[in-house]
């Protein structure tokens, strides 16, 4: 069973923390040109993104496993396959396995050929590694409140999958690696509050998508008294709790406002990569960009960003909607990609996606399909092996060795720990802090899924 | 009628807040400044009756004030409950296929907007929120529609949303069966969690059935995942876990007994599975499409086979209803909503007794759970000590406590309010998906094991953006939206205070016992007192006490 110890963990990382606030020091310099910097960019696929018609098998035998259950979307009875002949192929650098993507995620294939993109197959909620026979025998434990979308949005983003968690692998990375970044918490999130966010020991910054960022004047000759009598209020002592937090929230939001509203606000050499309307996801990566962009004047050297895209829950019509979806991510990641580039922060950026699970291979009433379990995420930027696939590809045969249910319901080979934790080496977690941000992360025989240059 | 027509009607009556408060009504009398004159007798103390107001309505108006003064707190309620509801009407059929109301070319400006989006109801749940008699009524019913969520973000023409909130606000007093039923068959929810046209299972398909609702209904609105003890707390195996209250097996039984219904037919045309979209009455049943297997339910309960769609519906939904999980968790969930985010397991225990049996033998009577949660020790008396109790204010209802604590000729015809919710992450009827705008598990940050489920859309950006409407909202009149007819603003008037506001400590005190039921921490007091003493102008004294008090971290909790 794994379970946060709060006093635990303060102590693991209070020993952590003296660590690298030396390196730290060293990094000031190199931190004044915005050399040493690196980010990572959650992109949460809000509702389940259905990976079966993100990633398809393009080889016969493969391709009629997927067919076989999934049919031809083209015929219009509410089947969801997708035609083999409009795949769009992901050819790997090295071996011979024969996959293809969505035909809408065209952006994507070219990020692929340059080896800047990586695919992680059928990975998943785990609290340990776990066969079908242990499942279905309920002889291991195995993640709880499956196929619950707020349990398992919860559980990707917090890594624990059993027991409670009250903080998200983000804001522990956060925790971990301190106050590195001037003035402003290490996790930034475009995308509102979510559990990836909080931390044990830190808090996130939660910024706007539109719009500007900051406390409006009181106005005449009274704004100053009563801008300090407003500033008194958020650091006055305060024993109410939930006062506390509204408090703390305001008091951090309002410090950082005066050093972030220009860069949100204004106008930057990324912004014409970016088309935003009708495209939230790529409103959100826009100000990520511009928030990178100005990191050596924030002194910023390890970020987290939060940014998300919803309407994955995909139960009917899923052909036109995630179609609708994928022309939303697709671009924005490139947009995203091209903006890193032209910053020449590549190799310094890496983002990935996260979403509750994936859907069942065999399609619902109604055009759709209903909630699962592993699946198929993207790990993006120049210092991802890329063009590469990485962890094992499901039998996608209904009932099948790798479906826990007869729905197609993909048993993960690979955790979100695993997962998250090769991201948190590169940023620059420590060994030691690995097993404190991810506390399952022990029960797996390795911490790293190999998709990261060093 | 067109949604823009409606609203001119309903813009005709510029709305007093004085007079239309909880317990009031009646003629509109002229602004009075000063505070509200108690009433002749007082059965309920001002602090006492501000507090409850808090709970139990939008915020404390001074006419809603009077009145809750001078009944019991069981005589109000017994006031509320008798009230009937003042339910959205007006907002009627329209094609489903936006392009047949609003083509391409030759459409009204603002078409799409007014037909297809939420924009003319939204204004109405402020309107009623405001100056709606059925305070309490509305109140439950808003908490209603964040438990059993449909959205504007797939539900979006209003007349389905408004035959929704219709049925939350009807049924808020009535019996949790009836409420539960009603929702399941509403087709406006049949769309967004996919039970309308769900077809038994098809091997030429290869389809099995939707179980989008069937997950839903058990997971959010009546027994939540896992088993829980009569005081909310869950119940454990032999290793600590909770116990599932079901598993995905339970899930596709649920599924497969919820097949087989689709939209009603439109009058004059021939009833077929898959009628066209039609979000008025409820759902129908179609045999033919019904999965006549035997279904597994709760805890191995089985709906026998050959069964029609409606008595496996029926026969589910008693089930469903049956559980022993219904009455803490739903009850738990309201005392959330209405008075305090962490409550103790023996007030929850106390309310789901009240669920369990109303005192004749009925279960589900939500007016003994109301009453339950209002009167309940826990929930009176004139101040709070205790550092976690509470709850934070949701967006919504800090704009609401404002505009009805000031008084006097503030109105509003709900646009701006509209507007602003929606930055402040509470859009009303929209939220992100089923799972409402924040999770009732929210973490407070800092505590081991309290929650803060507002606090899932407080954040940098919302807390910011709260203060600068609560600055703005009282700064001056926001003027009328030019697209929309006979739209009349939105004014805070702040005349009451201002005319005290040549005395600080009487500004000060009106504004406690206004806004902070006379529990206003000395601290704050000092703050204003100070402010507002090196403020010449009378007006200005008066905004910038109430600035700084309605956007104060102290404001942002309802205790």
């Amino acid at each position: 069973m794994i379970n946060l110890n709060r006093r635990t963990l303060l102590k693991t990382l209070g020993s952590g923390l003296l660590l690298q606030q030396l390196p730290g020091f060293f990094r000031l310099a190199e931190a004044a040109t915005g050399s040493d910097y690196r980010a990572l960019v959650c992109i949460f696929l809000y509702g389940g993104n259905d990976s079966n018609n993100t990633i398809i098998p393009n080889d016969s035998s493969g391709y009629g496993k997927y067919s076989a259950v999934r049919g031809d979307s083209t015929a219009g009875n509410g089947a969801l396959g997708i035609p083999r002949s409009q795949l769009l192929g992901l050819a790997p650098a090295t071996g011979s396995a024969a996959f293809g993507l969505h035909p809408d995620l065209s952006d994507l294939q070219g990020i692929w050929n340059a080896g800047q993109l990586g695919v992680v197959f059928n990975t998943g909620t785990l609290v340990q590694p776990l066969s079908k026979s242990q499942y279905l025998a309920n002889a291991a434990p195995a993640p709880a409140n499956l196929f619950s979308h707020a349990d398992q949005q919860g559980q990707w983003q917090s890594a624990v999958s059993r027991g409670v968690s009250r903080s998200g692998w983000g804001g522990r990375i956060s925790d971990a690696l301190g106050r590195v970044n001037g003035n402003l918490p290490a996790l930034l999130s475009l995308a509102g509050t979510a559990p990836f966010n909080a931390g044990e020991t830190s808090s996130p910054l939660v910024l706007p998508v539109t719009g500007s960022f900051g406390l409006a004047s009181f106005g005449g000759s009274a704004a100053n008294s009563v801008a300090a009598a407003y500033n008194s209020l958020l650091t006055s002592s305060e024993s109410q709790l939930l006062t506390v937090a509204a408090q703390g929230v305001t008091r951090e939001a309002v410090a950082a406002s005066a050093a972030l509203n220009p860069i949100l606000t204004g106008t930057s050499s990324v912004d014409a990569l970016f088309s935003t309307t009708g495209n939230p996801l790529a409103q959100q990566l826009l100000r990520v960009a511009k928030l990178i962009a100005n990191r050596s004047s924030l002194g910023s050297t390890r970020q987290v960003f939060f940014v998300s895209l919803g309407g994955f829950d995909t139960h009917t019509d899923q052909i036109n909607r995630q179609s609708s979806l994928y022309k939303q991510l697709g671009p924005a990641m490139k947009s995203f990609n091209d903006a890193m580039q032209q910053l020449g922060t590549a190799a310094q950026v890496t983002s990935f996606t996260l979403s509750d699970f994936t859907r069942t291979l065999k399609p619902a009433s109604g055009g759709g399909s209903d909630h699962a379990w592993g699946g198929h995420h993207f790990v993006m930027g120049g210092a991802v092996k890329g063009q590469q696939f990485y962890g094992a590809f499901p039998d996608l045969t209904l009932a099948g060795p790798d479906d826990v249910s007869d729905e197609g319901r993909w048993l993960p080979t690979s955790s979100v720990s695993q997962y998250g934790a090769t991201l948190a080496r590169w940023l620059g977690v420590s060994e030691g802090q690995l097993g404190t941000v991810f506390p399952g992360l022990a029960n797996f025989s390795s911490s790293n899924l190999g998709f990261m240059n060093a | 009628m067109s949604a823009i027509r409606l609203f001119a009607q309903t813009a005709l009556f510029a709305f007093t807040l004085a007079a239309c408060g909880g317990g009031g009504g009646g003629a509109t009398p002229a602004p009075v400044p000063g505070p509200t004159p108690p009433p002749a007798v007082v059965k309920t103390s001002v602090a006492e009756a501000a507090r409850f107001l808090d709970q139990a309505s939008f915020g404390a108006s001074p006419s809603s004030l009077a009145t809750v003064q001078s009944r019991t707190l069981a005589e109000t309620l017994d006031a509320e409950f008798a009230k009937p509801a003042s339910l959205y009407s007006g907002f009627v059929f329209e094609d489903a296929n936006s392009n047949t109301l609003c083509p391409a070319t030759g459409a009204p400006a603002h078409c799409f907007r007014d037909h297809y989006t939420l924009f003319h109801l939204q204004p109405q749940f402020f309107a009623r929120a405001l100056t709606g008699d059925d305070q309490l009524r509305q109140r439950v019913a808003f908490a209603l529609s964040q438990i059993m969520v449909i959205s504007g973000t797939d539900i979006r023409q209003p007349y389905a949303m408004a035959a929704f909130q219709n049925i939350l606000a009807s049924d808020a007093f009535g019996n949790f069966r009836t409420l539960l039923g009603d929702v399941t068959l509403n087709p406006a929810m049949g769309d967004y969690l996919d039970m309308v046209n769900n077809d038994k299972p098809n091997p030429t398909r290869g389809t099995t059935p939707n179980e989008n609702y069937a997950r839903e209904i058990l997971q959010l609105f009546s027994i939540g995942l896992v088993q829980l003890n009569p005081d909310g707390t869950a119940k454990l195996d032999g290793n600590g876990q909770a116990l599932a209250s079901y598993s995905q097996d339970t899930v596709e039984g649920f599924a497969h007994a919820f097949t087989g219904w689709t939209y009603a037919a439109r009058p004059g045309a021939t009833s077929k599975w898959i009628n066209p979209r039609n979000y008025e009455g409820q759902m129908v049943p179609f045999d033919a499409h019904h999965d006549m297997v035997a279904k597994t339910l709760l805890n191995g309960t089985q709906l026998p086979a050959n069964q029609s769609a409606a008595t496996d519906l029926n026969q589910a939904l008693d089930v469903i209803f049956q559980h022993p999980n219904v009455g803490p968790f739903i009850g738990k969930q309201l005392i959330q909503f209405l008075v305090t985010s962490n409550p103790s397991p023996a007030y929850v225990a106390r309310v789901t007794a009240a669920f369990n049996d109303n005192g004749s033998g009925v279960r589900g009577d939500l007016k003994a759970v109301v009453k339950a949660i209002l009167l309940d020790d826990e929930a009176r008396g004139e101040t709070k000590a205790a550092s976690d109790y509470g709850r934070l204010r949701e967006p919504v209802m800090v704009l609401t406590a404002l505009l009805r604590g000031a008084g006097g000729s503030t109105n509003s015809d709900g646009y701006y309010l509209e507007a602003v919710a929606n930055a402040l992450a509470q859009p009303a009827y929209t939220a992100p998906s089923v799972f409402n705008f924040y999770a009732p598990s929210t973490p407070l940050p800092g505590s081991s094991s309290l929650v803060a489920p507002a606090l899932g859309i407080i954040d940098g950006t919302t807390a910011i953006a709260r203060a600068n409407v609560i600055s703005k909202l009282l700064a001056g009149a926001i003027p009328p939206d030019s697209t929309v007819t006979a739209a009349t603003g939105t004014a805070v008037d702040s005349g009451r205070f201002v005319s005290v506001a040549a005395d600080a400590t009487a500004l000060v005190a009106l504004i406690n016992s206004s806004y902070f039921h006379n529990a206003m921490s000395s601290g704050l007091q000092t703050t204003l007192t100070q402010t507002v003493n090196g403020i010449a102008d009378n007006a200005t004294r008066a905004r910038a006490a109430l600035y700084l008090a309605l956007a104060s971290p102290e404001f942002a909790v309802q205790k």
